[in-house]
């Protein structure tokens, strides 16, 4: 390409600087989410690292349980290994989650941090660098502890504070805390007990087993040789891992969980990417239009087709360059701020410094500048039609762009394929085949939407503005026709809105009939009274159950855990039971029935259809190393989201469920016949207090609180979401702005024949909320249908209650009418500074 | 000789615009150009003005001053009995809207609406109803009755310009300005345009003032105003295309 084509570029994006600027905000945006979202999780990454390195310090071997339902270390293994030739020292471990309570009585929350308790390990007993401590000394008697200074900052407490612990199977420990360490990484409000060594061994193990050994090889061994030399004495339910597996074994669980939220975040730069694109698009061809008669004249003089069209690409390709390389310090700040507020809401983050890869560097470069040149090479191959005659001409149509007959057609075509597929998924008695058949169906609907949806502003838009117009009279009409004058532009502005909004509006569905469906369950299966729940980790301890049995006016009590076991050898997870059943919730039993006792075993229909079990077949429940025991099938009844697959008594539970881990889920309580339910509760929460982590909740305060917890989750999509939205709002910026520049003599005829600036704002205002409002209802109307489809798809799932939210829905309507208002101020007061005399003065 | 026609006192009633000792500068300092020097004149009702002048003589500052579109550096400038210095830009908006009719080179119609429409968007702008009655009227004097549906894309260049005067009848203003209203025209189209603002002045009583460079555009005006470097040099009463164009031969010259 000529120096002369690249400087007419170059010297082109000098002259509009404006211009220049929401182009590359619009590039900017969407590559800032997608640099964000890599440089946050691989800065959680690099702290993890860090954390598990510290950590893992000095382990050459780690010996564990083969899987989770395996028994963990027999203790009596520990002096065996200390024996294997080349073991330096081993390292025992033995926890579990706790709540600690500081001198106050106050639960010291942890956020969204592990609350962990443990043993503590001296030097000689450990194969690492034994923490430091701050003040204090180590635990040497049962009830002393010490805590990290994290926990000793958060909860007030210093050496020889008085605090308790909640354990979930032994209740409440009383102790006091005799030192404070110091942890080098720790992720924020990490909270870490230890316990003397005997304590800790009481408490966290059934006496006979511990959590895992870390063991520190004598110096010339080889991780790989002492691995080899251990696994000799292990039995098979146990494994060794070489210090370097142990290590990747740790860091690989978190990063698992990273590269959901990862894909999450992705999900999100992506969608900000598809919103960008439009913009991208939308603002070459209307670059493309106003250059016009310059780009014939370069035609005129000689400059070939290809040359014009390079020279737009060119403008394109600084654009995309400098735009994601503003994207990525935007990512780079959008990540230390979504590092900022994650930490500000306590979700226990680990702290560390932000890490920019080169992999995010190059991704978002190359990314953003080659969606910046896709978008630019239609408007650019547009460009290098205009014929040479175009410049000698004193007016030019800048809006024709060909005939949106195939447009309108493959459109129509594609959003036919989506709505068969659509139908089909919906109608599929597969839940998860009917899912990726709607979301297929989504896809095509959508794109068959986004292909439409010129035609689509012409019919909406004009009995809108008609409506919305009228009190604006001449003013209503000039900004309605304005709206359709140019269907394309519309719709790619437009559509950006579409697409946040029928993703929101889709996800306000989902949650809302989720929260219905609980809703309903709750209504409709549990006669409980009252509901006692942990508000931790650690479940309810079976000692508060009994001191809430004991409560005056209970008149009956069901108690629901967690088995977690091998039945036939196959690990499957299931509920057991304590109390009666019935009385409290309602199952529908399609065979047999009754509450499980004894070896009592009751299958849901599903559980059923799919193991060929039937009433009367016996299943053992056997993990090597524990008691075994064998259940008789009593009943099915039908799927139960509360019960879950299969249901045992509590002494199944008990005799495959070590002591240590042993607690309740939840305990649903009735009142006794005429009790006084008030006291009740009164009663049921003074016995439960002492236990600090138990909740007392009647149903609706339970429907409440997950109903909250799921508003929680909605909020934060909303929240990445909003990012779409503030893309579509720049494009509307954009191409208001525009469009303002290309009517510039007519906007000055306007003002000369004595329209008012006010007026003239007023034309922008309208114009920008009728292309708004087109937008969000048409993003609405598929995101509400969408989300119900979805929903339906899903109803085997525990989604059996539809609710469409229309007030919110509404609310969405409004809040992109207003959206639209605002994005139309700047352009507005634009367009109001038109001189009268451009309509004059040639162009 | 810059004092043409300078009525008394007593019949300014007669006056529909005036500028008064009217100077207008661009730029300041060394490269300051004075586009208007001094030009005093009266444009009486029901009058038909052509200004003309060579390039660069002022002729369009000076309309632009007359109608509003542009400010004075000094001097004054009436509309009717308004004084136009110091009017607020909503005063002067609200002002161009009800008392003046614009005619432009390049028709500057707005696409979107069709000819009734862009002939009645002042009125509507102003949030007001046409007359039923001159509005046919005025309908009749441009002869498009069967064009008032069609948007501007689908007209000739000819009838864009009436509807634009049109547009400019419609409000029934004081004073209608032109802006080299056929320039953009072919012979036959300038002849019906002219023909149409002519017969404004004869059978509807409109004051009509035009800058043009066209002679035989001029020669449907009652009074002919020459402008050079800013000022006005030379009046012909009753022109006709062949003493238009004698006197700016002489200009020129």
């Amino acid at each position: 390409m000529s120096s002369a084509m690249r400087m007419v570029s170059t010297r082109n994006l000098a002259a509009h600087r404006v211009r220049l600027l929401l182009t590359v905000v619009s590039v900017m945006l969407g590559t800032a989410f997608v640099a964000g979202s890599f440089v946050f999780t691989d800065t959680l990454k690099g702290s993890f690292d860090k954390i598990f390195t510290t950590v893992d310090a000095g382990v050459d071997a780690r010996v564990q349980q083969k899987h989770s339902y395996d028994p963990s270390v027999p203790r009596n293994l520990v002096a065996q290994i200390r024996a294997v030739p080349g073991v330096h020292a081993v390292e025992v471990h033995a926890g579990a989650p706790v709540v600690l309570v500081n001198s106050n009585g106050k639960k010291v929350q942890p956020g969204g941090a592990p609350s962990e308790g443990g043993m503590w390990n001296a030097a000689a007993d450990s194969v690492g660098p034994v923490p430091s401590f701050t003040s204090g000394r180590a635990p040497s008697a049962p009830g002393q502890v010490v805590i990290n200074s994290g926990a000793a900052k958060k909860g007030h407490l210093s050496a020889g504070d008085r605090a308790r612990i909640v354990l979930p199977n032994a209740g409440v420990v009383d102790v006091t805390v005799v030192g404070v360490y110091q942890s080098e990484v720790e992720t924020g409000g990490y909270i870490g007990v230890l316990f003397s060594q005997q304590q800790a061994l009481e408490l966290f193990t059934d006496g006979k087993h511990v959590g895992s050994l870390d063991i520190a090889a004598d110096p010339g061994v080889s991780e790989k040789a002492l691995a080899a030399n251990i696994a000799k004495t292990l039995p098979s339910t146990l494994e060794v891992r070489t210090g370097t597996e142990a290590r990747a074994d740790d860091q690989g669980g978190v990063q698992t969980a990273l590269s959901f939220i990862n894909y999450i975040l992705l999900g999100f730069g992506f969608i900000a990417l598809i919103v960008g694109t439009f913009i991208i698009y939308n603002t070459f061809s209307m670059i493309v239009a106003q250059r016009l008669r310059e780009l014939a004249l370069l035609r005129a003089i000689g400059a070939g087709r290809k040359q014009v069209r390079r020279s737009v690409l060119v403008e394109a390709a600084i654009i995309g360059v400098i735009g994601s390389a503003l994207g990525l310090a935007g990512g780079v700040g959008l990540a230390y701020g979504l590092h900022a507020l994650l930490d500000a809401l306590d979700l226990g983050l680990p702290s560390g410094g932000l890490v920019l890869g080169p992999r995010t560097a190059i991704v978002t470069l190359l990314l953003g500048t080659a969606v910046t040149l896709l978008s630019a090479n239609a408007p650019a191959r547009r460009a290098a039609k205009v014929p040479p005659v175009a410049a000698m001409r004193e007016e030019f149509a800048s809006t024709s762009a060909g005939s949106l007959r195939r447009r309108t057609l493959i459109g129509a075509f594609v959003a036919t394929l989506g709505a068969l597929a659509t139908i089909g998924g919906v109608t599929s008695s597969s839940a998860s085949v009917g899912a990726s058949l709607t979301g297929l169906g989504l896809v095509g609907v959508a794109a068959g939407a986004m292909m439409l949806s010129p035609v689509l502003a012409g019919w909406i838009i004009t009995p809108l503005g008609k409506v919305i117009g009228r009190p604006f009279g001449s003013v209503g009409q000039l900004a309605r026709t304005n709206a359709v004058r140019n269907p394309r532009r519309t719709a790619s502005t437009a559509f950006a809105l579409t697409l946040g909004l029928l993703l929101v509006s889709g996800i306000a569905v989902v949650g809302s009939s989720m929260k219905a469906s609980i809703s309903g369950i709750v209504d409709n299966s549990v006669r409980a009274d009252y509901i006692l729940g942990n508000q931790s980790d650690v479940g309810i301890p079976p000692a508060a159950a009994l001191a809430a049995s004991k409560v005056p006016g209970v008149g009956s009590m069901t108690e629901l855990h967690n088995v977690s076991t091998l039945i036939d050898g196959k690990h499957r997870v299931g509920t057991a039971v304590d109390g009666p059943l019935g009385a409290i919730v309602k199952v529908d039993m399609k065979h047999g029935g009754g509450t499980p006792t004894g070896a009592d075993m009751l299958i849901s229909s599903a559980t059923a259809e799919d193991n060929h079990w039937t009433v009367g077949s016996r299943h053992t429940f056997s993990v090597p190393g524990r008691t075994s025991t064998v259940a008789t099938v009593a009943g099915i009844y039908a799927d139960n989201q509360l019960l879950g697959p299969w249901l045992v008594s509590g002494d199944v539970y008990r005799t495959v469920t070590p002591v240590n881990q042993r607690a309740d889920i939840v305990v649903l309580i009735r009142g006794a016949p005429g009790a006084d339910l008030s006291a009740l509760r009164a009663g049921l929460e003074q016995a439960t207090n002492d236990f600090y982590v138990v909740s007392v909740q009647n149903r609706e305060e339970f429907k409440g609180q997950v109903a909250s917890q799921i508003d929680g989750l909605l909020t934060l999509l909303y929240g990445l979401l909003g990012l779409a939205i503030v893309i579509a709002i720049l494009g509307i910026i954009n191409t208001l702005a525009l469009s303002v520049v290309e009517r510039r003599r007519e906007i000055g005829m306007l003002r000369a024949v004595g329209m008012q600036r006010k007026q003239v704002r007023r034309t922008i205002y309208v114009e920008s909320l009728l292309i708004a409002v087109f937008g969000a209802f048409l993003g609405l109307v598929l995101g509400l249908a969408y989300g119900s489809m979805f929903t339906r798809t899903l109803r085997d799932q525990g989604l059996d209650t539809l609710s469409v939210p229309w007030g919110q829905a509404l609310t969405f309507l409004l809040v992109a009418g207003i959206v639209g208002v605002l994005a139309a101020l700047w352009p507005g007061a634009r367009a109001a500074r038109t001189p009268p005399l451009e309509a004059i003065s040639a162009s | 000789m810059t004092q043409v026609s300078t009525l008394s006192p007593a019949i300014t009633s007669l006056v529909a615009a005036s500028a008064t000792d009217v100077v207008k500068l661009y730029g300041s300092g060394d490269t300051a150009v004075r586009a208007l020097d001094h030009v005093s004149l009266d444009l009486l009702r029901g009058e038909f003005t052509a200004i003309m002048g060579p390039s660069g003589s002022g002729k369009s500052t000076l309309m632009h001053c007359l109608a509003g579109l542009d400010t004075v550096t000094s001097g004054s400038v009436s509309i009717g009995d308004v004084e136009l210095s110091g009017l607020s830009d909503k005063k002067m908006t609200a002002l161009r809207r009800d008392r003046i009719g614009f005619v432009f080179q390049s028709f500057n119609l707005v696409p979107t609406l069709t000819a009734l429409e862009n002939i009645t968007l002042p009125i509507a702008i102003a949030g007001r109803k046409p007359a039923q009655q001159w509005l046919d009227t005025v309908i009749t004097t441009l002869g498009l009755a069967d064009r008032l549906h069609h948007r501007p894309s689908e007209l000739s260049g000819g009838q864009q310009q009436r509807v634009a005067v049109g547009r400019a009848l419609a409000s029934q203003p004081e004073i209608i300005f032109g802006d080299e209203p056929t320039g953009n025209l072919d012979s036959r189209s300038s002849g019906e345009v002219m023909g149409i603002l002519r017969r404004s002045v004869d059978d509807l009583g409109q004051t009509v003032v035009m800058v043009t460079h066209d002679a035989r555009a001029a020669s449907f005006a009652d009074r002919v105003l020459f402008l050079a470097d800013g000022r006005i040099v030379n009046e012909l009463r009753e022109p006709t295309a062949e003493t238009v164009l004698d006197r700016m031969k002489n200009l020129e010259g």
